[in-house]
């Protein structure tokens, strides 16, 4: 039996139990078990048992459930200064990335959600995400004209494809292998592990690294969770997360290593891209940003070095 | 045990035998079972958003399309027309509407991927067309419902595609091969069953001559056989998915039967309507129920215990098994499909890894058995909606179903001694 | 007006409206179907539309088709018992629908709503305010309650 005391917490997301975040989510409980001496414990639900990653924050919102992980494109709708993140090419390199996730940037982020309900902890790596086709070869933003590329539910996305010339297509991402699979659509895009992880390479046997978005994950509570923890407990949450955070980005990393050679012996042809072609094709996204409400947040992003 | 797991199964039987509606009774004992952990306001609050998430879905779409688009082919003479036409293939057989249904359900099944839409589009229009034929409705129903659970196997499925995540790893190609051979054998042992029971029963009309009208029934068909033409034709080759062909196929039938065959007038349409939103509310109301239950049931970690419990009795390879087995029939009695396979994936499948299975050869197994449960009282997604559709009770269809239950055993119990049925196709497919 | 007769009208306009869902979802599919067909400009809002339609349809529907008493249950053992017994099992009934309309239809669905509203929680491709989405839950819920009532009038009514 497990006694009065200890503060179960309980987080859910929606991958599977062998994806690198289940993983430093594993790490994150065993090294606040460990900070706490067994005061504080952590209950995982892996594999979206509880929810989609918009539920789950609604859960959040509600107080039944108490940490998740979900993409900064899924806080769109509820932050709405984390439609930043959608922005092609925002990051001129991984370094960036982190520069301003680990600086002042990423703090007032992480404080945007408060009037929301929302707590954040830490970002993980969600590394670079990249086209993937079925038919032909995409290397310029001229290949994709009039291909059919799934996109995920959002207007940035929506408009990151139709400006590199793409046809970009709603599919839920339940029914895109099929539709990949039948042809529904040509292509669609995500980061390295998801590509290899969804098994899309069966049937997607072309991948262009052109590495148009870097959206981070962001690992979140709920203030009506954090309001009930004490000063001490907190502080133990933090230091876990900051354990698990390093934890996540050196996973990432070999993981995506693993996935790009996989899905090379499984016979993907893989492309480099010429990426200042693709930046040249979504030069008015930026133009649109600047002087949208978002215009100060992308500066000080730029500034960044 | 767990005081919630207590609640939640006493007074989910308590409701059911009340005769309080299934919906609700799932609903409500999910209800009381998370008040044990939460307070009032977050388990209702909860509870609320985990019944919309359970309808919130795109490809839950098909199933009021292919209701809507099955009651429009019965009242507008399209079924007639295919059942017609259908006749002169199977004229000389023993059941031969039965046969016909089940390859129907399962050609269907099989291309649409899902269970619900099969039972409600093919469902929709066979049924009327068997008990004119003098096949009790009943039979007709259940005949429908098990064979409309064979598209699961057969590929493109999504819940195979759901297993392949769960599982982490499994080819979903080499599972979309592994299907085919079982899916088939399941039609084929439903089959053999129906064709013993019309026998029995004595249903169908004895055959007559009709060489003369062969050629007239085909033309008249031909404009509905169309339609299959354009659903499955349009699916194949990429032009729409399973879930928009249902919205094609709605449009076709309209057009077909109100201003080609005028056998549907405007007043009749608006009936059409309302008693097809009336069928999908009923079985999105059971959705978005169960799957507010299985939140709460993951929440709690109730299958985890359970199976636990279950598999501490024996450590011999064969009782595991069957253990399991059990198991999974028990929850395909109570869960749907999705959350089913996403919860007990990763909880059985090393456990018979262990045992020597292969992972292509249990995640058939696996959806197997769950296509039971999907046929079986008390939760069961395609026997509610061949109830409402066929417009029978849960209580009438049951002896009609128990033959066909033993058929889907057997096929179950083949497919499991046989490991080669399920894993030979994607061994000489994929190198 | 009687019970009963407010009950027809709005069961009315409830199968009306209803019934305007279900075409346009048909349409509202259709549509996303000729775009990616015909033009390199597939509609992007037309999925998001489409669940946000069959929500309604359900949990409107599921009111409506209650009315009419179309939702399945296990009559099986209730029949065995004599009218008396019968009669005080339909008012049991009838309280958990009742405790089942209020408590998770009215009440979490008028929070879940109250909610994404205080919240300003919008949908990711229209941007309209989820809590419209939501709303559908306690309207649900108050047609439950006024449906039980008039059961319950009518039924005791008859006995
Ligand atoms: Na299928
Ligand atoms: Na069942």
């Amino acid at each position: 039996g497990i006694s009065q005391d200890v503060k179960i917490l309980k987080l859910a997301h929606g991958l599977d139990a062998k994806h690198p975040v289940h993983l430093s989510m594993v790490h994150f409980a065993e090294r606040l078990e460990d900070y706490s001496d067994g005061e504080m414990r952590v209950k995982i639900y892996p594999s979206g048992q509880l929810g989609s990653e918009r539920e789950l924050i609604e859960l959040i919102q509600i107080g039944s459930v108490d940490l998740t992980k979900v993409s900064a494109s899924s806080l769109e709708p509820f932050i709405p200064k984390m439609r930043i993140f959608s922005t092609p090419y925002l990051f001129r390199s991984s370094d960036h990335l982190w520069a301003v996730l680990n600086g002042s940037i990423g703090e007032e982020l992480m404080k945007a959600g408060e009037p929301y309900r929302i707590r954040g902890l830490g970002y993980y790596d969600a590394g670079s995400r990249s086209f993937y086709t079925t038919k032909r070869a995409v290397s310029s933003p001229k290949d994709l004209q009039g291909m059919k590329i799934r996109v995920m539910n959002s207007p940035s996305a929506v408009a990151m494809v139709k400006a590199m010339g793409g046809a970009p297509t709603p599919i839920s991402w339940g029914e895109l292998y099929t539709s990949l699979q039948q042809g529904v659509v040509d292509g669609a895009e995500n980061n390295l592990p998801s590509f290899y992880l969804s098994k899309h390479y069966e049937v997607a046997k072309y991948l262009i690294l052109d590495e148009h978005t870097s959206i981070p994950d962001v690992v979140i509570t709920g203030t009506k969770t954090w309001d009930l923890l004490n000063d001490q407990q907190r502080k133990w949450v933090n230091k876990a997360m900051d354990d698990s955070v390093a934890f996540e980005r050196k996973l990432w990393e070999k993981v995506s290593q693993e996935s790009l050679a996989e899905v090379k012996t499984a016979g993907v042809t893989v492309f480099e891209a010429d990426k200042s072609q693709f930046l040249e094709s979504v030069r008015p996204i930026h133009e649109q940003i600047k002087s949208s409400d978002l215009g100060e947040l992308y500066n000080k992003i730029r500034e960044v070095h | 045990m767990d005081i919630s797991v207590v609640i939640l199964i006493a007074s989910f039987i308590a409701l059911l035998l009340l005769n309080v509606p299934i919906g609700v009774s799932i609903a409500l004992s999910g209800f009381f079972a998370l008040l044990f952990s939460l307070d009032f306001i977050s388990t209702t609050t909860t509870m609320a958003q985990r019944m919309s998430a359970g309808v919130d879905s795109f490809a839950l779409l098909a199933i009021p399309f292919f209701i809507l688009s099955g009651f429009l082919m019965g009242q507008g003479g399209i079924a007639h027309r295919l059942i017609e036409f259908a006749k002169i293939l199977v004229m000389r057989l023993p059941g031969g509407l039965a046969f016909v249904n089940i390859l129907s359900c399962t050609l269907f099944g099989a291309i649409s991927g899902s269970a619900v839409a099969a039972t409600s589009a093919i469902g929709g229009f066979v049924i009327p067309e068997m008990e004119k034929d003098r096949y009790s409705r009943e039979f007709s129903t259940a005949v429908t419902v098990t064979a409309s659970t064979t598209g699961m196997l057969i590929p493109p499925s999504n819940i195979l595609i759901v297993y392949s995540l769960a599982s982490g790893g499994v080819s979903i190609a080499a599972l979309f091969l592994a299907g085919y051979l079982p899916g088939i054998l399941v039609a084929l042992c439903l089959m053999i069953a129906s064709g013993i029971y019309a026998k029995i029963k004595g249903f169908g009309v004895p055959t007559q001559k009709q060489s003369g009208q062969v050629m007239k029934k085909t033309l008249d068909a031909l404009p509905s056989l169309f339609l299959v033409f354009l659903v499955i034709g349009g699916i194949v080759s990429g032009y729409f998915t399973p879930t928009e062909a249902g919205a094609i196929a709605v449009l076709y039938s309209f057009v077909l039967s109100t201003f080609i065959y005028k056998e549907v007038k405007f007043e009749e349409l608006t009936q059409v309507l309302n008693k097809s939103v009336c069928t999908t509310a009923i079985v999105m109301l059971l959705i978005a129920a169960s799957s507010a239950m299985s939140w709460v049931l993951s929440y709690e970690n109730i299958p985890q215990s359970i199976s636990d419990y279950f598999l501490s009795f024996s450590n011999n390879p064969i009782i595991v098994l069957l253990m399991i087995n059990i198991l999974l029939l028990m929850v395909g009695t109570f869960l749907d499909m999705t959350p089913a396979v996403l919860i007990f994936t990763p909880i059985f499948l090393p456990i018979v890894e262990a045992l020597g299975i292969s992972p292509i050869h249990f995640g058939i197994i696996m959806i197997l058995n769950l296509s039971i449960g999907l046929c079986t009282p008390p939760v069961g997604s395609v026997l509610f909606v061949g109830c409402s559709i066929g417009k029978t009770s849960l209580a009438r269809v049951i002896p009609p179903l128990l033959p066909l239950y033993v058929a889907m055993f057997v096929a179950l119990l083949i497919i499991i001694c046989v490991p080669s049925l399920s894993t030979w196709l994607p061994s000489i497919l994929i190198d | 007006m009687t019970l009963t007769k407010v009950c027809n009208r709005i069961d009315y306009v409830l199968e009306v409206f209803t019934s305007f869902l279900m075409i346009g979802l048909v349409l509202d599919v259709t549509w996303q179907v000729v775009t990616r067909f015909f033009t390199s400009n597939p509609s992007s809002f037309t999925e998001e539309l489409a669940r946000f339609f069959l929500i309604w349809i359900a949990f409107l529907g599921a009111a409506h088709a209650y009315r009419k008493g179309a939702h399945l249950g296990l009559d099986y053992f209730v029949n065995k018992f004599s009218d008396n017994v019968k009669n005080r099992i339909v008012s049991l009934v009838l309280i958990f629908v009742t405790v089942f309309s209020t408590c998770i239809l009215f009440v979490g669905g008028s929070c879940l709503a109250y909610l994404a509203w205080d919240l300003e929680q919008t949908s990711a491709s229209l941007g309209l305010s989820i809590s419209l989405v939501y709303l559908v839950i306690p309207m649900s819920g108050l047609l439950f309650v006024l449906f039980t009532a008039e059961f319950y009038k009518n039924y005791s009514n008859n006995i």
